[in-house]
């Protein structure tokens, strides 16, 4: 049996599993996880919204006539297509992976610059 | 009057009732700590320190979950099922020597109903699946009786192999004889040693654990024949199963290890005899916790196969040293 | 004993997905089964028909969770079958090592289940264990561990630059030695044999007449890989072996599979090693041309077809997918059918269904109308769907 040599190592071994809250692993540096949009260098295209798989971007009129997308996180699936969409490269992928709320207005990322 | 008192708290406090619920948790906590160490893992964590109290929380869990009863199942004897396998193994832990030599019932011949307790575990087990009138747990009671006709007759065997000296000597077939004779001289260290490893292949197919997990085989019949328990009656069943593992881990260790009796022969320790017997039910537990981590599980066909074709000879051979030897060397 | 039907399955441990096999049972021998499928389905054939060819990549990679860089890969191919240009020779070798590591992922995975269904929980734990290592380098390379985003029309999103192919190739080494160990386990471990020699037998002549696919016709001994047969991406480039096994059983299929490990992961050096520069991707219009495409491909479990019709506009007028496990479907009632010295015990059951690595959410796509209480069985046409629900 040759697994039984395997077993009696790995009792010796530490424990592959990370305690997931108290010990975290680094993400690589150009990990998919919360898209950031910068709304000072935004034009307002509309591109990000035409190609956005999952309807997680809406284009909003503002009260000074300039249009910008509203993100919703929750149906956002991080495939990073609107980074590549964008011509003005205001959008981008943070590190950011923890994203689960109660709030669901949370999860909404008003083209203001603020999210409530 | 103050006997008899006494008597009750031994059944039911130590070392009888509560005191092996308690060890049967603490063995399924070890069991399921271990084995997941074996692999790598971090096993129960939350409950309690380092995870101690989760056997006792899934308990308390299970007791507060919906009861379920098939609506084909035969009632009474579905339900009544649960109680009796508790019943029936809180009974067979009162023939372990805890502490002492002998345990709170102990008389000519306990061996022999020790044996018999631990078949009919498994009769009530084939009960279990065929009331509960389902698919499932009715190919899982089959299992477990065909499975009993390949281990049973090595499980008593290496019993008997285990009783063959105090047979030859004091024409005694009690327990208490049997920690008394290896009170000098563990009957693991020598003869018993193949005597020992068929009683931990038994047990482990009696305790349906991996390679023989064959009537709950997860897998292929969902959970064999505890299918269809659910809330207390499973609650009840997997108390009575860990209770069973603490008593043959227990067994094993009273018949092989020399059960109560000092680590060091003739070493007379701080340790009481309890500590002792458990701390070698502890070490039972371990080797059959790495045979289950070791394995894959078989096929019934197999397993008869590979009992009746090496199992019961080995251990009829070993049964036949165990009786032979000692009666060379007197000669 | 009169024969029992047992059903496993929707809803069953052995089963990860939804699926229905109706075993006929005579004691503990299988005389018979019948499957089922339909559970699972999504409709995103049709969902493609209405989101653009960019959004379509990013649901095709939904279809599987395990082969994804496989189905966009797929998609992409039948695209730019229609759009009809060259795409760049740099995201050919990392499309291919984009398709590899899937692979070894998948094999990993679906070695470590298959040790589940005979249990063996310390293999099963092992092996996923050392699968993370895979996981962790295709995070960093395509930036998630599940779906990947990798492909996309005229190219691939992400390059290699050199040290993230140093990391990939450190891995591919530790691994080497891992996936080796457990091939050797494998091999000697008496308990696994025991369980996989000569169960779920498929003769080669079934495995023909079934069109069985991937490592389930390999192991069979029909040489069929369409890296090979048909070579797209890198593959005319790269020398590979195509590994068959002839004793056609759940053994022949476990060594497929190990082997075809070790086969990726020299795949995956190679392709490192010859990777030309230069860009890795092209500028494509969004309106593709009329026409129709066809994007094939060796997916982990077998060969995956998409076929894409074209009318001029923005969105696909029609996209059709084959997954491998539809086609290895079929050979399951076989394999489960005692016949003569054959004899399949219920304990064979969730092994050799296992042994084609079946994905149904990437299967389940055909509706087949049964009204329950008749047995009567129908199948709608496109426009009497038309007729009884569209209104406009």
């Amino acid at each position: 049996m040759p697994i039984f040599g395997d077993v009696l190592k790995t009792a010796f071994q530490k424990r592959a599993t990370l305690l997931y809250p108290f010990e975290k692993r680094d993400v690589p540096s150009d990990y998919r996880g919360k898209v950031e949009i910068d709304y000072n260098r935004c034009v307002g295209c509309g591109l990000c919204v035409k190609d956005c798989p999952a309807a997680a971007l809406e284009l909003v009129t503002l009260p000074s006539g300039n249009k910008k997308p509203r993100y919703y996180l929750a149906r956002c699936t991080f495939c990073s297509q609107c980074v590549e969409s964008c011509p003005r490269k205001a959008i981008k992928m943070t590190q950011f992976y923890e994203l689960a709320s109660y709030n669901r207005r949370i999860e909404v990322v008003e083209p203001c610059g603020i999210s409530y | 009057m103050i006997q008899d008192l006494i008597d009750l708290l031994r059944i039911i406090v130590f070392p009888g009732f509560l005191f092996f619920a308690v060890l049967g948790l603490f063995f399924e906590w070890i069991d399921r700590k271990f084995y997941a160490k074996l692999q790598n893992r971090v096993g129960p964590l939350y409950a309690g320190p380092w995870g101690l109290f989760q056997p006792f929380a899934d308990f308390v869990k299970l007791m507060a979950k919906e009861d379920i009863v098939p609506e084909g199942a035969d009632r009474p004897l579905f339900s009544s099922i649960p109680v009796f396998a508790l019943a029936l193994s809180l009974f067979a832990v009162l023939f372990l020597p805890v502490c002492g030599a002998q345990g709170v019932l102990s008389f000519e011949g306990d061996l022999i109903v020790v044996t018999v307790i631990l078949t009919f575990f498994v009769i009530l087990v084939f009960l279990a699946g065929f009331s509960s009138a389902s698919r499932y747990p009715g190919v899982g009671a089959e299992r477990s009786v065909l499975q009993l006709l390949g281990y049973e007759i090595p499980l008593v065997a290496s019993v008997l192999g285990a009783a063959a000296v105090t047979i030859q000597t004091e024409g005694s077939l009690q327990i208490k004889s049997i920690v008394e004779t290896q009170s000098s001289w563990w009957s693991i260290l020598g003869i018993q040693a193949l005597g020992f490893a068929i009683f931990l292949l038994a047990a482990q197919a009696e305790l349906e654990r991996v390679p023989f997990d064959i009537p709950e085989a997860e897998t292929e019949i969902v959970a064999g024949w505890l299918t269809e328990y659910s809330g207390k009656k499973l609650a009840l069943i997997r108390l009575a199963k860990d209770i069973e593992l603490a008593f043959l881990c227990g067994l094993g260790a009273t018949l092989f290890l020399g059960g109560p009796q000092p680590i060091l022969p003739g070493f007379v320790g701080a340790l009481s005899s309890t500590i002792i017997f458990v701390i070698k039910s502890i070490i039972v537990l371990l080797i059959l916790t790495i045979i289950r981590a070791a394995m894959s599980r078989l096929r019934i066909d197999q397993m008869v196969n590979f009992a009746w074709k090496y199992l019961v000879p080995i251990s009829i051979l070993q049964l036949l040293l165990a009786v032979m030897v000692p009666r060379l060397i007197v000669i | 004993m009169s024969v029992v039907d047992i059903p496993i399955g929707p809803q069953h441990p052995a089963i990860k997905e939804p699926l229905n096999i109706t075993c006929y049972v005579d004691g503990e021998h299988v005389v018979g089964a019948k499957l089922r499928i339909g559970y699972n389905h999504r409709g995103i054939e049709k969902a493609g028909e209405y989101q653009t060819y960019i959004q379509n990549l990013y649901i095709a990679e939904r279809i599987c969770g395990i082969c994804g860089i496989v189905h966009a890969f797929c998609l992409t191919q039948a695209t730019e079958d229609i759009i009809g240009k060259e795409i760049p020779k740099r995201a050919d070798y990392i499309r291919t090592i984009g398709l590899e590591l899937n692979r070894i992922h998948s094999h990993l995975l679906w070695l470590g289940v298959a040790a589940h269904e005979i249990g063996f929980d310390t293999l099963f734990m092992y092996v996923w264990r050392d699968r993370e290592m895979v996981m962790d380098v295709i995070e960093d390379f395509t930036g998630n561990r599940v779906t990947y985003a990798l492909m996309t029309i005229g190219g691939v999103r992400r390059d290699i630059p050199q040290e993230k192919a140093e990391r990939i190739l450190k891995v591919m080494d530790l691994l080497d030695e891992k996936v080796r160990k457990y091939k050797k386990m494998c091999l000697d471990e008496r308990t696994i044999r025991m369980r996989c020699d000569g169960v779920g037998i498929l003769r080669k002549e079934d495995a023909i007449a079934l069109c069985a696919v991937g490592p389930t016709a390999r192991a069979s001994g029909v040489p069929f890989d369409v890296r090979a047969d048909d070579p797209h991406a890198a593959y005319d480039e790269i020398p590979f072996r195509v590994v068959t096994y002839d004793t056609c059983d759940v053994t022949a299929r476990l060594l497929v599979r190990i082997d075809e490990t070790l086969e990726s992961i020299s795949i995956v050096r190679e392709a490192i090693k010859r990777m030309p520069s230069g860009p890795v991707r092209i500028r494509v219009p969004r309106v593709v041309p009329t026409g129709e495409g066809v994007g094939r491909t060796e997916a982990p479990r077998g060969e995956v077809i998409h076929y894409v019709r074209a009318n001029g506009t923005e969105r696909p007028f029609r996209w059709k997918v084959r997954a491998p496990t539809l086609a290895n479907l079929l050979s399951i009632p076989v394999m489960l059918t005692s016949r003569g010295d054959y004899v399949v015990n219920i304990a064979d059951v969730p092994i050799t269904f296992a042994s084609i690595d079946p994905c149904l959410s990437c299967t389940d796509r055909a509706i087949r109308f049964i009204d329950v209480s008749s047995g009567k069985s129908w199948v709608w046409t496109f426009s009497q769907i038309k007729r009884m629900y569209w209104r406009d």
